[in-house]
């Protein structure tokens, strides 16, 4: 145990600052893709909800394709699959793209299920006063809606922040990849790699825990 | 048009080649699971006993877990435990690995379940003279089946596709043989598309059985 800490003991210095600075890539990658899974997640959303068949059919397709395949897979195809069409991305980006347009597809269930959670009369009642349906939505029906979403929301946050793990197969600079390069040079992959997952744990845990105290707070008020 | 030609010509060497490392894929996640389950419903009923500390040992356990990447689990397994002289093959780090972290999530699934149960019947089992594992084991665990179950069919859908990152750690599935691929043919996106094919099969498939397994097992419920 104690030749154990000692490895600490002579690299923390060296490793930490550099683990801490990918760990900042790891936050920025998780806050860009989440962005992206936001946005597009929302459109899917509100496509699969429209009124229009073909639309309703694009979504769900992507939806269920997205879903049904492996973040990993996603990443290769943009990026190695893409370099074959002359489409080159670094690996960050790719990691950002990829992370993000199949986290859209789950981001996408949770809008959905938020929306179909609000009453039909409160549509009804704003298109009655006059509302269009697309200022209805933004207006009357996402707000309300964001109040439930935002639980599912936040833990989708969390898995993505441990998911951005996966990028560093893709040699994408975040945390683990320095994790693996460290432990490689240094021959001390067990100290490492539990140094690495304490930061990861340090990173989620606050989120999950505040996430928890607003999932009280909504069960014991609202629905 | 070239584009689809070729991967029409390698499609039966691909074949040959993803075909049997989709039977790994299928066996990790399969052992996975079942070692998740076993010790996911260990950590759940541990958490029912009154004492202290197998209770903050099960809960620091389960928190550690679902904060911190499946990757670097893995990596701490592989790489680390061999540091340490516990050198796994890559099969079983990736059946060990997954398998750990899912227990943890199943721990929650199945702790939701036992709770959900009214606290009158495990007090009427034991009325009755049952044991407590025995009323556990014949009157609230079958009772728990409705709210367990769409849960679990779910996890092991997302730990079929979890599966994939095991390639980090060179276990022979489907990723880690598409990359094989794409390096002796360059094909790259033609193969990776064809994996992620394979994986919507078996991922549409597995959800098919379970909406059916649910149906049989919650009806009764």
């Amino acid at each position: 145990m104690d030749a154990f800490l000692d490895v600490y003991r002579e690299h923390l210095a060296e490793w930490l600052p550099q683990l801490i600075a990918a760990a900042g890539n790891t936050l920025r990658m998780t806050v860009l893709a989440f962005v992206l899974a936001f946005a597009v997640g929302l459109v899917l959303a509100l496509a699969k909800l429209s009124s229009i068949a073909p639309l309703r059919l694009v979504a769900s397709g992507y939806i269920e394709v997205m879903r049904g395949i492996p973040a990993l897979a996603v990443l290769y195809l943009i990026y190695f699959g893409l370099a074959d069409f002359g489409i080159v991305f670094d690996a960050f980006p790719a990691a950002v793209v990829g992370l993000g347009l199949n986290g859209a597809a789950y981001m996408a269930e949770i809008f959905r299920a938020g929306i179909e959670s609000i009453h039909v009369g409160q549509m009804e009642a704003a298109l009655t006063v006059g509302m269009r349906p697309l200022a209805a939505m933004r207006w009357v029906i996402l707000p309300q809606a964001l109040r439930v979403v935002l639980p599912p929301l936040a833990n989708f946050g969390i898995a993505l922040l441990k998911d951005t793990s996966v990028a560093s197969i893709i040699s994408a600079p975040e945390l683990m990849l320095r994790a693996r390069d460290l432990a490689s040079s240094s021959f001390q992959p067990m100290q490492v790699f539990l140094l690495a997952a304490a930061i990861y744990l340090a990173m989620s845990l606050p989120v999950a825990f505040l996430t928890r105290r607003l999932e009280a707070r909504f069960s014991r008020g609202h629905v | 048009m070239h584009f689809w030609q070729r991967l029409w010509d390698n499609l039966p060497y691909f074949l040959e080649v993803l075909i049997p490392a989709a039977g790994m894929t299928i066996r990790i996640a399969a052992g996975a699971f079942v070692l998740a389950i076993v010790l996911g419903l260990l950590l759940a009923l541990l958490q029912t006993v009154k004492a202290p500390v197998i209770h903050g040992v099960v809960r620091t356990y389960i928190e550690v877990i679902r904060g911190t990447p499946v990757l670097a689990q893995l990596f701490i397994l592989y790489f680390g435990l061999a540091e340490l002289g516990l050198q796994f093959t890559p099969i079983q780090a990736a059946i060990l690995g997954l398998g750990c972290n899912g227990a943890a999530y199943l721990a929650e699934i199945f702790r939701a379940g036992i709770e959900s149960i009214h606290a009158g019947q495990m007090e009427a089992a034991l009325t009755v003279g049952m044991t407590p594992l025995a009323a556990m084991r014949w009157v609230v665990l079958p009772q728990t089946l409705n709210v367990v179950v769409p849960p679990t069919t779910n996890y092991s859908i997302a730990l079929l596709k979890d599966t994939a990152i095991v390639s980090a750690v060179a276990a022979p599935e489907i990723m880690f043989r598409a990359r094989n691929l794409v390096m002796e043919t360059y094909l790259s996106a033609q193969i990776y598309i064809l994996v992620a094919v394979m994986y919507l099969v078996m991922s549409l498939i597995l959800a098919f059985i379970s909406r059916r397994l649910e149906r049989r097992l919650t009806a009764s419920g």
